[in-house]
């Protein structure tokens, strides 16, 4: 083991990992650098954009604002790969496609996962819980009214 | 940012208070959200270690002996959704839901916004208006202080090295309130100025006000005069009343031109978010100008 490394274990996408990491090393770049899970994007680093968010111990959080180190076996940590047999996303997923929208793509696996969160919470969410749900993740393409009905169009749906 | 930084996660407060004060330059972290973007910025270039305090500081809200603890590690999503918070803080309810967006209040601690002692702080002016006293523990024991002497400048707070925040304590009662901002977005965007309002109902019939103000000076400052203006008077306040707690509250505002906001634009929305939240609040009608 290099010098200053540290082993985590810790659940991922439903199974039980371990890896090394360096003490400073954020989940983002845990997840695409040692997991080759590349869904989780990072726009901003710094909090402000959500195309990082995963969900930690279910609950979305930004993962370039959070130190791997932390991670423990208690923790099971989801990103969008983790959600792909997961019928409430494959409904979220169609929405977006039917919807249009997706344009660049680059936002979109953080805002599925905060749909997903938001969908999973409420199933009837009101306009104002998804703005409240989305307002962390930012698009520079779609203008946002095209995500809002898709996720609306995926809470109504069967 | 070239040394190598270590992370150390301590199992119980008195081993974190000799980690402490080994290492000068290890730092607390709790949400993360501040400390790590702080240090992405290259603004922490002394840093030796992350010292995750998370497992040693409490995150729950309690109700003992008459008072309410808000455990310093409770998540800003937590408190806001809390009912119990929610129908008697009404003021930290909302300033903790203002914060940032969904996945930052999962990850932001009410600890970490007060240590971090930004005079923008959300969460600060709520607990100013609700007469908080801050717990601090290190290895000598816990004690308590009261809010308005917790703070000395900006980023500058009376913590000395292995002191730690455990939590707030509030009386246990019910208050009304409301809490107020403006910032460039409605979320994600930091406060160009802020205003907690709790009002304290006694059973004679009287009303004690608290007012603070974020933003508009080097800390979060309290307006006793508004407060007594208020206090004094009765609702629904008239207009003459209304527009000297607004003067009050301008005055006592000596905010900064910087890259949020404009100087006489924060000191008249300060009046006016008092404005706002009594209108909120139904103490004065809402055809007031
Ligand atoms: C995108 C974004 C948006 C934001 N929006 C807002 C906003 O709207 N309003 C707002 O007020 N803030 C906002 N913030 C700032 C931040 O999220 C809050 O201040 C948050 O509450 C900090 O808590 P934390 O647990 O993440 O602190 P950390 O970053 O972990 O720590 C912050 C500081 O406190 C110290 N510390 C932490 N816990 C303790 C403790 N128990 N005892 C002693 N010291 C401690 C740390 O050493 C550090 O100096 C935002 C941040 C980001 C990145
Ligand atoms: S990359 Fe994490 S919020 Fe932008
Ligand atoms: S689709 Fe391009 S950023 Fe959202």
């Amino acid at each position: 083991m290099k010098k200053n490394q540290l082993v985590v274990q810790f659940k991922l996408n439903g199974r039980m990992v371990s890896s090394e990491v360096s003490p400073t090393m954020t989940m983002l770049d845990l997840l695409r650098e040692k997991f080759f899970l590349t869904a989780t994007k990072e726009g901003c680093g710094k909090g402000e954009c959500g195309a990082c968010t995963i969900l930690l111990n279910g609950l979305p959080v930004n993962s370039c604002l959070q130190l791997a180190a932390a991670l423990s076996p208690e923790d099971e940590v989801t990103s969008l790969e983790g959600l792909v047999f997961d019928p409430l996303l494959k409904k979220i997923q169609n929405s977006f496609v039917q919807e249009g929208a997706v344009q660049c793509g680059f936002c979109t696996p953080g805002m599925l996962v905060s749909s997903y969160a938001v969908l999973k919470s409420k199933k009837n969410p009101s306009d104002q819980d998804i703005k409240e749900g989305l307002a962390g993740n930012i698009c520079r393409c779609t203008g946002y009214m095209k995500i809002m009905s898709a996720v609306k169009k995926a809470a109504t749906e069967e | 940012m070239n040394h190598e930084i270590q992370y150390f996660r301590p199992n119980t407060l008195k081993e974190a208070a000799s980690f402490f004060s080994d290492n000068p330059f290890a730092y607390p972290i709790a949400g993360g959200t501040d400390i790590l973007v702080k240090w992405k910025n290259g603004g922490l270039p002394q840093l030796s270690h992350f010292v995750d305090v998370r497992k040693i500081v409490p995150s729950m809200i309690v109700k003992e002996n008459g008072k309410v603890i808000i455990g310093a590690g409770c998540a800003m999503n937590v408190l806001a959704l809390d009912p119990f918070i929610a129908g008697n803080f009404p003021a930290l309810s909302s300033a903790a839901w203002s914060v940032g967006s969904f996945q930052i209040r999962n990850m932001a601690t009410i600890g970490g916004n007060v240590a971090n002692a930004s005079p923008a702080g959300d969460t600060i002016p709520a607990l100013l208006a609700l007469d908080a006293n801050v717990i601090l523990g290190n290895s000598a024991g816990t004690r308590k202080i009261p809010i308005l002497e917790f703070f000395s400048g900006p980023g500058k707070t009376v913590l000395k090295r292995g002191d730690l925040i455990e939590g707030f304590e509030v009386k246990n009662c019910q208050t009304k309130g409301a809490f107020l901002k403006l910032g460039t977005r409605a979320s994600n965007a930091i406060s160009k100025v802020s205003l907690a309002l709790s009002i304290f109902e006694s059973k004679l019939g009287s009303s004690e006000f608290r007012i603070a103000l974020g933003a508009v000076a080097s800390t979060v400052i309290r307006c006793k005069k508004a407060e007594t203006i208020l206090g004094e008077s009765s609702a629904p306040f008239s207009n003459e009343v209304l527009n000297e707690a607004m003067v009050a509250v301008q005055e006592i505002s000596k905010p900064i031109d910087d890259i949020r906001s404009a100087k006489v634009y924060r000191k008249k929305m300060a009046g006016v978010l008092l404005k706002r939240a009594l209108i909120a609040l139904r103490l004065v009608s809402s055809s007031v100008d």
